[in-house]
C-alpha cells in the first residue's frame, strides 16, 4: 500500500491525464489533431507557468493569493508602456513591477510578521484597485502588431508559450532541486524554526520566493496581454483558484517542504483538458468555475485520506 | 528603575489602546466625515449606516468564533449570494415566513459542509473554503441563470428595511439581540468556554475531554447561521436576490472587521465588542468614501491597506502588553 501511495503521489496526474484524453478522443473526432493537442498544451502553460511559482511558495510554508491581480497589473502596465518605450523595454519594466510586489509581498510576512493569506489577500485586492486606477477602468488596446508575436507567434512549429515554460520550467526546476536556494525553501516549509537555527536566512528566502510567484504570474500576464492585445485591469478573475487546485494536483504537499515541479506542468495540462471537454459540451462559464472547485476539493479529500494512511502507518512503525 | 518604569507605561499604552483605541477611531471618523461633508452628519444617514452596518457587523459574530479556533472562512461571501437567491426563490410557493426560516436553514448547512470538510477530511480551512467560495458562487448563477429574483414579500422586506417606531431601523435591533445571545454563548456557557480552549491549545482541550472537531464544526455552522441572517437583511435591502452582485469582497470587509476589532489570528483571544465597533467602522468608512465621491477603485485600495494595517496594529498592541514580539 505504501508503495502504491508513492507511485500515485509522483505518477497520478499521468494516469488522470490518460483517462481524461481517452474520454475526449472517443467524444470528440477534433481531439486527436495536432491543432488541438498543441492548443491545450498552450492553454495549459497558463496555469502551470504560474503554478511553478506557487510550488515554490506552498513548499516554503506560505501562500500568495495575489496572482491574479498581479497578472492584471502586468497587462495595463504592458498597454500603457509599449507604445511609449517599445516592447523589450516595457516587458522588462512591467515584470520588475511585478517582482516589487513580490517583495512588499514579502516583506510584510517576514517583517511584520503578518499571516501569509492575509498578506497577499489583502495585496491582491490593492494591486487590482492599482490596476483600475491606472487604467481608469477601461481598457486598453494595443495597437503595436509585432507584441502579438509572443502569445500566438510559433518557433519550430511549436506555439511560443509552450518555449516559454520550457525555459522557466528547466530554471525552475534546478531551482528547486539542484540549488542550495532549492534546499533551504524545502527547510524552511517542513520546520522554519529548525532552518532559522541551523543558520538558514529565513527572511532573504521567504522575500526570494514571494519575488519569484510574482515573477511567474507577471510572465503569465505577458502571455496573455499579448494574445488579447488589450490591457485589461480585470484581467483573470479566479485564476488564483486554478493555480492553487494545479499545484496541489501536482503533488505538493499543503504541508510545505515537499514541492513538485513536474507535477505542476501536468496538472495545468490536465486542468486545459477539462475545459476543452467542457466546451466541447458547451457549456457555460459558471460550470468550468465549479469544476475546478470541485476538483480542487477531490485531490485534497485524497491528499488527507493519503496523509492519514501514512500517519497511521508511521504509529504503526512501518517505515515510510 | 526606569526599566520597570517603561515597562508599565508600555503595559498602560497597551492597555488603554485595547480598551479605548478603536472606539477613539470611530469618533474621530464620524467627526472628519460630518466636518467634511454635512449630509453625512444628519440623523437620518447616522441611522441607516447603524442599520448598513448589521451586513458586516452580524457576519462578524461568526467570524469571530472561527477565527477564534484558529479557522478562516472566506466562503462567506458566496454564501450570502446563493442562500439570498435560493430561499427567495422559494417565497411564491412556500411564503416568506418560511422562505426566511429555509434561507437560514440553508446557510447552516452550507457552514456545516464547512466544518465537516475542515474537521473530517482535515482540509485546511482557508483551501477547503477557497474552493467553496467558487462553488457556492456558481451554483447562485446556475441556479438563476444569472437572473436576479425579486423580491416582493412583506415580511422579508421588513428584516431589511423596517422601522421600529418609525425611526429605528429594524436590522439594528437584529444585529443587537445577535450580540446579546453571541455574548451569552461565549462568555456564560460551557459551549464558549470550549471555543476559547480549542483556540488556545487544541491538543490540551482534546485530551481534557473536548470534542475538538463538534466545536469547530459547530463554529462554522453558526458562521453559517449568522450569514443567512446578514443574507436576508442585504437582499431585502436591495429589493433582489442578485447572484453575482450580491457579497462581492464580503469575506474581506468581514475578516477586516474581525482583525481590527482584536481578534487574534493565532486563535483563543476574541472580542465581540471589538468586532462590532469595528463593523461600524467599515461600514462608516465605506458610506463616507462615497459620499465625498472617492473613486470605488480608491475604496478598493484603501480596504487592503487597512487590513494590512489592522493585523499589524494588533501585533503592536500585544507587544506593548507584553504578549508577544513585534
Amino acid at each position: 500500500m505504501i508503495k502504491f501511495l508513492k507511485l500515485y503521489e509522483k505518477i497520478g496526474i499521468f494516469i488522470l491525464i490518460v483517462v481524461a484524453g481517452i474520454f475526449l478522443a472517443i467524444a470528440s473526432s477534433n481531439f486527436l489533431k495536432t491543432d488541438t493537442i498543441l492548443n491545450i498544451i498552450t492553454q495549459g502553460t497558463y496555469g502551470a507557468i504560474v503554478g511553478f511559482g506557487m510550488v515554490l511558495a506552498i513548499t516554503s510554508g506560505g501562500f500568495d493569493l495575489s496572482v491574479d491581480a498581479v497578472v492584471a497589473l502586468t497587462s495595463v502596465f504592458l498597454s500603457i508602456l509599449i507604445p511609449n518605450i517599445g516592447i523589450p523595454l516595457a516587458i522588462i519594466i512591467s515584470i520588475l513591477i511585478s517582482c516589487f510586489v513580490g517583495f512588499l509581498n514579502g516583506i510584510i510576512i517576514t517583517k511584520f510578521g503578518v499571516n501569509p493569506l492575509i498578506t497577499t489577500l489583502s495585496m491582491a485586492t490593492i494591486v487590482r484597485g492599482v490596476a483600475l486606477l491606472i487604467a481608469k477602468g477601461k481598457q486598453i488596446p494595443i495597437s503595436v502588431i509585432k507584441f502579438s508575436a509572443i502569445g500566438t507567434g510559433k518557433l519550430l512549429g511549436i506555439p511560443v508559450p509552450i518555449w516559454v515554460m520550457l525555459v522557466i520550467f528547466i530554471i525552475f526546476y534546478i531551482l528547486l532541486y539542484q540549488t542550495p536556494l532549492g534546499r533551504h525553501i524545502s527547510a524552511v516549509g517542513s520546520n522554519e524554526n529548525a532552518a532559522r537555527i541551523s543558520g538558514l536566512n529565513v527572511v532573504f528566502v521567504k522575500i526570494i520566493v514571494y519575488v519569484l510567484v510574482a515573477l511567474t504570474a507577471s510572465i503569465n500576464g505577458v502571455i496573455r496581454t499579448s494574445q488579447a492585445m488589450i490591457g485589461l485591469p480585470s484581467m483573470a478573475p479566479g485564476f488564483t483558484l486554478l493555480v492553487i487546485t494545479i499545484t496541489i494536483l501536482g503533488g505538493t504537499s499543503l504541508a510545505g517542504g515537499k514541492g513538485n515541479i513536474i507535477g505542476a506542468v501536468f496538472a495545468g495540462i490536465f486542468i486545459s483538458m477539462i475545459y476543452y471537454g467542457l466546451n466541447l459540451v458547451g457549456v457555460q462559464y459558471f460550470y468550468q468555475l465549479l469544476s475546478v472547485g470541485l476538483i480542487l476539493l477531490f485531490a485534497l479529500f485524497v491528499d488527507g485520506l493519503r496523509q492519514r494512511y501514512l500517519e497511521s502507518a508511521k504509529i504503526k512503525g512501518i517505515r515510510v | 528603575m526606569d526599566e520597570m518604569k517603561f515597562k508599565r507605561t508600555k503595559q498602560n499604552l497597551g492597555a488603554f489602546w485595547g480598551n479605548f483605541g478603536l472606539p477613539l477611531i470611530f469618533i474621530i471618523i464620524v467627526i472628519v466625515f460630518s466636518a467634511a461633508n454635512p449630509s453625512f452628519a444628519t440623523s437620518y444617514n447616522l441611522l441607516s449606516n447603524l442599520g448598513f452596518a448589521s451586513y458586516v457587523g452580524i457576519a462578524a459574530i461568526g467570524m469571530t468564533f472561527v477565527i477564534m479556533t484558529r479557522n478562516f472562512d472566506i466562503s462567506i461571501g458566496s454564501m450570502l449570494a446563493l442562500v439570498a437567491v435560493l430561499g427567495s426563490s422559494f417565497i411564491p410557493r412556500i411564503g416568506g415566513v418560511l422562505g426566511v426560516i429555509s434561507t437560514i436553514l440553508i446557510s447552516c448547512f452550507l457552514g456545516f459542509v464547512n466544518g465537516i470538510f475542515v474537521t473530517k477530511l482535515r482540509i485546511p480551512a482557508f483551501i477547503t473554503t477557497l474552493g467553496m467560495l467558487f462553488i457556492f458562487r456558481s451554483l447562485a448563477y446556475i441556479y438563476t441563470n444569472n437572473v436576479p429574483v425579486y423580491i416582493s414579500d412583506r415580511f422579508w422586506l421588513y428584516i431589511g428595511n423596517g422601522k421600529l417606531f418609525g425611526v429605528l431601523p429594524f436590522p439594528i435591533l437584529l444585529m443587537a439581540v445577535c450580540y446579546g445571545a453571541a455574548y451569552l454563548l461565549l462568555r456564560n456557557s460551557p459551549v464558549g468556554r470550549y471555543i476559547i480552549a480549542v483556540g488556545t491549545n487544541s491538543r490540551a482541550a482534546a485530551l481534557s475531554g473536548i470534542n475538538v472537531d463538534n466545536i469547530k464544526i459547530l463554529v462554522f455552522t453558526l458562521l453559517g447561521f449568522f450569514v443567512g441572517v446578514a443574507s436576508i437583511v442585504n437582499s431585502a435591502n436591495l429589493g433582489a436576490a442578485n447572484p453575482g452582485l450580491m457579497g462581492q469582497n464580503y469575506e474581506f470587509q468581514v475578516i477586516t472587521a474581525v482583525v481590527l476589532g482584536g481578534t487574534a489570528l493565532s486563535g483563543g483571544n476574541g472580542s465581540l465588542g471589538g468586532s462590532l465597533v469595528a463593523a461600524l467602522i467599515v461600514t462608516f468608512l465605506g458610506n463616507g468614501m462615497g459620499l465625498m465621491q472617492v473613486n470605488s477603485y480608491w475604496q478598493l485600495v484603501a480596504t487592503g491597506l487597512v487590513m494590512i494595517f489592522a493585523v499589524s496594529l494588533n501585533k503592536l498592541k500585544f507587544y506593548l502588553l507584553g504578549q508577544g514580539e513585534f
